[in-house]
C-alpha cells in the first residue's frame, strides 16, 4: 500500500517572521563574517554555518603600476585607495555585498588577491611603480577572469560589475587587440565603465575606447584632483551599480536588460561630470610640474 | 522507506512589491519511490499567473511521474535500458499535463479587464496564453534501485548517495545575463529539459530548490555544505523542519530577497546507517570552509613597504 504524503504548494504569506530573531543577522554572509570561528558555530542553529550572501556587486579596479607612476602619483593612488575603503563598505550597508578585485599592470599583470574579495576584508596592498604599460595584457586578463567559471561564481552575484581603469599614460603594447577580446565579454558589455586619466601623458580618447563614452573619463591632473576623482568614480559608480533597476519605464511598459544597463551607464556619465565640475582645484599643484 | 518534507517561503522583494509568492513546492512519498519537486514562477509583466503556473508545474509533474510508476514493475525492468526515452517521456508528459491544466483554467477563468488593463491590445496580443503561466520546474525521484531527475529553467538539484558526497547531478542552469529562462511556456519546452539518471548507488538524500536558495550563498561549495548539513539531521526531520523553515525565510529576507523553495525526498533506512558518515562529512566541510576562507584572504601582491 502507499504511503502517500502529498503536500499542497505553501504559500508564504503567514509566515511568522519572529522567527528570525533567532538568526545572525544579515550582516555576516560568506567571507564576510566577524570571525571564522562564530561563522563556524554549530550549537545553536546547524544551518547557520553555511552564512547568508547578500546580492553582490564585484568592483574591478585596473590600476597602471608602470614605472611612469613612480613618486608621488602611485603614493597618492595608495593613500587614496586606503582611505577608499571605508566608503566603499558604506555603500554596501543597505542591502549589497560589495566586492573588490584589484589588476596591476605594468610589464606584467597581476591580481591583488586570487578572487573578488568582500569589502569588509579587503586590506589594501601598497603598490609600487615600474616597468612599461602593459594595458592590453590587462584587458585579456580581465576579459579571461570575468566568467561564471572563474572571478564571477559566486551564486549572489546580482548585478553587472564596475570597471575602474587609472592610468598615466599611453599603452605600450597592443591594447586595440586586448580590448577588442574584452569587447566580447558580455559581463565587460553590461558593466559600468570608468576611466581616470592621472597627468597630461594620460591619453583621453584611449581612455574613452574602453569605457564607450567621454562622459565616463575624467582627468587628474595633481594630487588632490587624483584623491577627489578616485572616490567620485569609485562611490557614485558602486552606488549605480548596486541600483536595482525596474525593468519597466515610466509608463509600465517592459524594457530589455540592455536598456537598463545602457541607461545604468549613462547616468554613470552624468554624475559623474556633475560631481567633477563642482571639483575643480584651481590652487593645486600638477603632477606634471610642481611633483 | 522514504520520507520527505517541503516549503516555499515568499522573498522580500514580493512582500515589498505586493507579489505574491510565485514558488511552489511539494513532496510525495510511496512506499516505491519518492518526488521532490520545486517550481519557479517568473513573476514579470507578461506571466502575471505565474503564481498559478508554478503550482501547475509541481502538481502535472507529480502525476507523469505517477502514471509511468503505475506499472511498476515493468516500468523497473525498463528503466536501466531505456531511461533516456522513458526521462524524455516523462518531461513531455509534464508539459502535455501542465498545458491540460493551463487551458483549463484559462477557460474557468478568463483573462480580466485589470489583467489587460497592463498592456496596449497589440501588446497583449502578441503573448501566447500559455505564457501568462509562466515557471520553471525541477525534480528529483528516487527509487529502490535507481534515481533520476528533470529540469526545465533555473534551479538545482542535489543529491547526496551513499559515499557521503553532496552533488549536483544536473549542472547548473542559471541564465547569463543576457540569456533567456527556459519555461515550461515555451513552445520547445520539450527539447529545453535536462536530466539525469544514476543506477547502482543508493540514495541517501535528494532536494531540489529554487534559485532563491542558491543565490543566497557566497559559493557553491558553500550551498553543498547546506545540503549535507540539513542531512545529517533528517533523523529528527519533524523537529528540525521548523529549523529549516525559518532558515528559508531568513535567506530570503537578507539574501537576494527571492522566493525560495526547498523539496527533499530521502530515505529513513539508509539515513540510519550512514549517519556516522554524514555527521563526519559535516566536521570535515567546516574545516574546509575555514581553510577556503584564510587561502581567499592571502594577498598575492606584498605591501612593498
Amino acid at each position: 500500500m502507499s504511503n502517500e504524503n502529498m503536500t499542497e504548494p505553501v504559500v508564504n504569506e503567514n509566515q511568522n517572521v519572529s522567527g528570525l530573531d533567532d538568526f545572525e543577522p544579515a550582516s555576516a554572509p560568506e567571507n564576510t563574517a566577524p570571525a571564522a570561528d562564530s561563522l563556524l558555530d554549530f550549537d545553536d542553529d546547524p544551518l547557520s554555518a553555511t552564512g547568508v550572501s547578500r546580492k553582490s556587486l564585484v568592483i574591478f579596479f585596473l590600476i597602471d603600476t608602470s614605472g611612469s607612476m613612480k613618486g608621488k602619483k602611485m603614493g597618492e593612488l595608495n593613500t587614496v585607495m586606503e582611505e577608499l575603503i571605508p566608503e566603499i563598505r558604506r555603500v554596501g550597508e543597505a542591502d549589497t555585498e560589495v566586492k573588490v578585485a584589484v589588476l596591476t599592470f605594468s610589464t606584467e599583470v597581476r591580481w591583488m588577491y586570487s578572487t573578488p574579495i568582500a569589502i569588509e576584508d579587503f586590506e589594501w596592498a601598497r603598490l609600487r611603480a615600474s616597468g612599461v604599460t602593459s594595458m592590453g595584457a590587462a584587458f585579456k586578463e580581465l576579459s579571461l577572469r570575468m566568467s561564471r567559471n572563474s572571478y564571477l561564481n559566486s551564486p549572489s552575484l546580482s548585478f553587472a560589475p564596475v570597471i575602474f581603469l587609472m592610468t598615466d599614460g599611453y599603452p605600450s603594447d597592443d591594447y586595440k587587440e586586448g580590448l577588442k577580446e574584452l569587447q566580447s565579454n558580455s559581463w565587460y558589455k553590461f558593466g559600468l565603465k570608468a576611466a581616470l586619466g592621472i597627468g597630461e601623458e594620460a591619453n583621453d580618447d584611449v581612455l574613452a575606447e574602453f569605457t564607450g563614452s567621454k562622459d565616463t573619463v575624467v582627468h587628474a591632473y595633481s594630487g588632490t584632483q587624483l584623491a577627489q576623482m578616485i572616490k567620485i568614480i569609485a562611490v557614485t559608480s558602486a552606488q549605480i551599480g548596486s541600483k536595482s533597476m525596474t525593468l519597466s519605464d515610466d509608463s509600465g511598459h517592459e524594457i530589455g536588460e540592455e536598456d537598463v544597463f545602457s541607461a545604468k551607464q549613462k547616468l554613470l556619465g552624468q554624475q559623474i561630470q556633475e560631481l567633477v565640475s563642482n571639483k575643480v582645484e584651481e590652487n593645486d599643484v600638477p603632477f606634471d610640474t610642481g611633483w | 522507506m522514504f520520507n520527505g518534507f517541503s516549503h516555499s517561503v515568499k522573498g522580500a522583494s514580493h512582500d515589498k512589491s505586493g507579489l505574491v509568492c510565485q514558488d511552489s513546492s511539494s513532496h510525495k512519498v510511496t512506499d516505491r519511490y519518492a518526488i521532490a519537486v520545486v517550481a519557479d514562477g517568473h513573476g514579470s509583466k507578461k506571466h502575471f499567473r505565474s503564481d498559478k503556473g508554478s503550482k501547475f508545474a509541481v502538481e502535472a509533474t507529480i502525476e507523469a511521474i505517477d502514471t509511468y510508476f503505475e506499472d511498476y514493475d515493468q516500468l523497473v525492468s525498463n528503466f536501466p535500458s531505456n531511461h533516456k526515452l522513458i526521462i524524455r517521456n516523462i518531461q513531455k508528459q509534464a508539459i502535455f499535463n501542465w498545458n491540460q491544466k493551463v487551458n483549463a483554467h484559462l477557460k474557468e477563468n478568463p483573462v480580466t479587464d485589470e489583467e489587460k488593463s497592463k498592456f496596449t491590445p497589440e501588446e497583449f496580443e502578441a503573448i501566447p496564453p500559455e505564457s501568462y503561466y509562466g515557471t520553471t520546474l525541477i525534480a528529483g525521484i528516487a527509487a529502490k534501485d535507481f534515481t533520476f531527475g528533470i529540469q526545465i529553467g533555473d534551479g538545482s538539484l542535489v543529491a547526496i548517495f551513499d559515499d557521503g558526497e553532496a552533488i549536483m547531478p544536473m549542472e547548473y542552469n542559471e541564465a547569463a545575463p543576457a540569456n533567456v529562462t527556459a519555461s515550461m511556456c515555451n513552445s520547445n519546452a520539450a527539447s529545453m529539459f535536462s536530466g539525469f539518471y544514476v543506477e547502482n548507488k543508493k540514495l541517501i538524500a535528494m532536494y531540489a530548490s529554487t534559485d532563491g536558495l542558491y543565490t543566497s550563498f557566497g559559493s557553491e561549495r558553500d550551498f553543498l555544505d547546506y545540503h549535507t548539513i540539513i542531512t545529517s539531521q533528517l533523523a529528527n526531520i519533524e523537529n528540525f523542519k521548523t529549523v529549516i523553515i525559518n532558515n528559508l525565510t531568513k535567506r530570503s529576507h537578507f539574501g537576494t530577497e527571492d522566493d525560495i523553495s526547498l523539496s527533499c525526498v530521502f530515505d529513513t533506512d539508509i539515513i540510519d546507517t550512514k549517519m556516522d558518515l554524514i555527521v563526519s562529512k559535516v566536521e570535515e566541510n567546516k574545516k574546509r570552509a575555514a581553510a577556503r576562507k584564510a587561502e581567499l584572504l592571502t594577498k598575492k601582491i606584498d605591501n612593498f613597504e
